[in-house]
């Protein structure tokens, strides 16, 4: 099991590398960015995640055991970051390792649906306001020769 | 000072007073994330508290009745749980991981 927050970037490789296992052949993992939302004033251009540290460790735990119970999960991740995390950045990977697919997928959107339930994890959006357009210059009108 | 006799101290100073942690939303009501609160010797119920809290910062009130809550790291169950002096209450709104 690996549950894990995180204020350094998470690494798509490294979780892959979490779920190795050559008893387990099917292998799913899923990556949440930050989008890059529209807001009334302009687009978001990142997340501040704050967490309550030791309940939240313990919330990904138990969900992690969850998943293995529920789905017959051989390995597991759930990680999240905390902290400022710019958009496109990941800022959540979970995923399972399975004898089959069939359970990789279901233990994965297990994880992710109910991390978002259970897990003491909250977001608070920074945004950049829209540029507004520069008033185009009037041209003078051009002197006629004539 | 030694740091026994510091210890002492900083011990003596928690009597009488829980700490209060509030997350997200119930931070920015109430404007800081930790509180000192006066609880008596015997401590007070985690829904007195809650009410308590609610009168002294009107504006955390309406977002407390979806709040979770957690005593010293452990989800309370039973609002009649007792936060005695020393001890954390901490208040947690709805979760917005991922």
């Amino acid at each position: 099991m690996s549950a894990r927050l995180s204020v350094r970037p998470l690494s798509l490789t490294a979780a892959f590398r979490e779920l190795g296992d050559p008893t387990l052949g099917g292998v799913v993992v899923f990556a949440g960015r930050v989008r890059a939302d529209p807001t009334p004033r302009g687009s978001v251009t990142a997340l501040v995640y704050e967490a309550h540290r030791g309940p939240a460790v313990q919330a990904l735990q138990d969900l992690e055991a969850e998943a293995r119970r529920r789905f017959g999960a051989g390995r597991t991740v759930a990680w999240h970051r905390v902290g400022r995390v710019r958009v496109g950045e990941v800022a959540v990977i979970v995923g399972a390792a399975c004898g089959h697919r069939t359970e990789a997928f279901a233990a994965t959107r297990f994880l992710i649906d109910r991390l978002k339930r259970t897990v003491p994890v909250w977001k608070e959006a920074r945004e950049r306001p829209a540029r507004r357009p520069r008033p185009r210059r009037s041209r003078r009108p051009s002197r006629s020769s004539d | 000072m030694t740091a026994t006799e510091t210890g002492r101290r900083s011990a003596a100073s928690l009597a009488g007073r829980a700490r209060v942690l509030l997350f997200a939303t119930a931070r920015t009501a109430v404007g800081t994330r930790s509180l000192p609160w006066p609880v008596p010797g015997d401590g007070m119920t985690v829904r007195e508290l809650v009410a308590d809290l609610a009168r002294a910062h009107p504006r955390v009130a309406p977002i407390l009745a979806h709040c979770r809550f957690f005593h010293d790291g452990v989800p309370v169950t039973q609002l009649d749980e007792r936060v005695r002096p020393g001890e954390e209450l901490a208040i947690h709104p709805p979760y917005g991981g991922g």
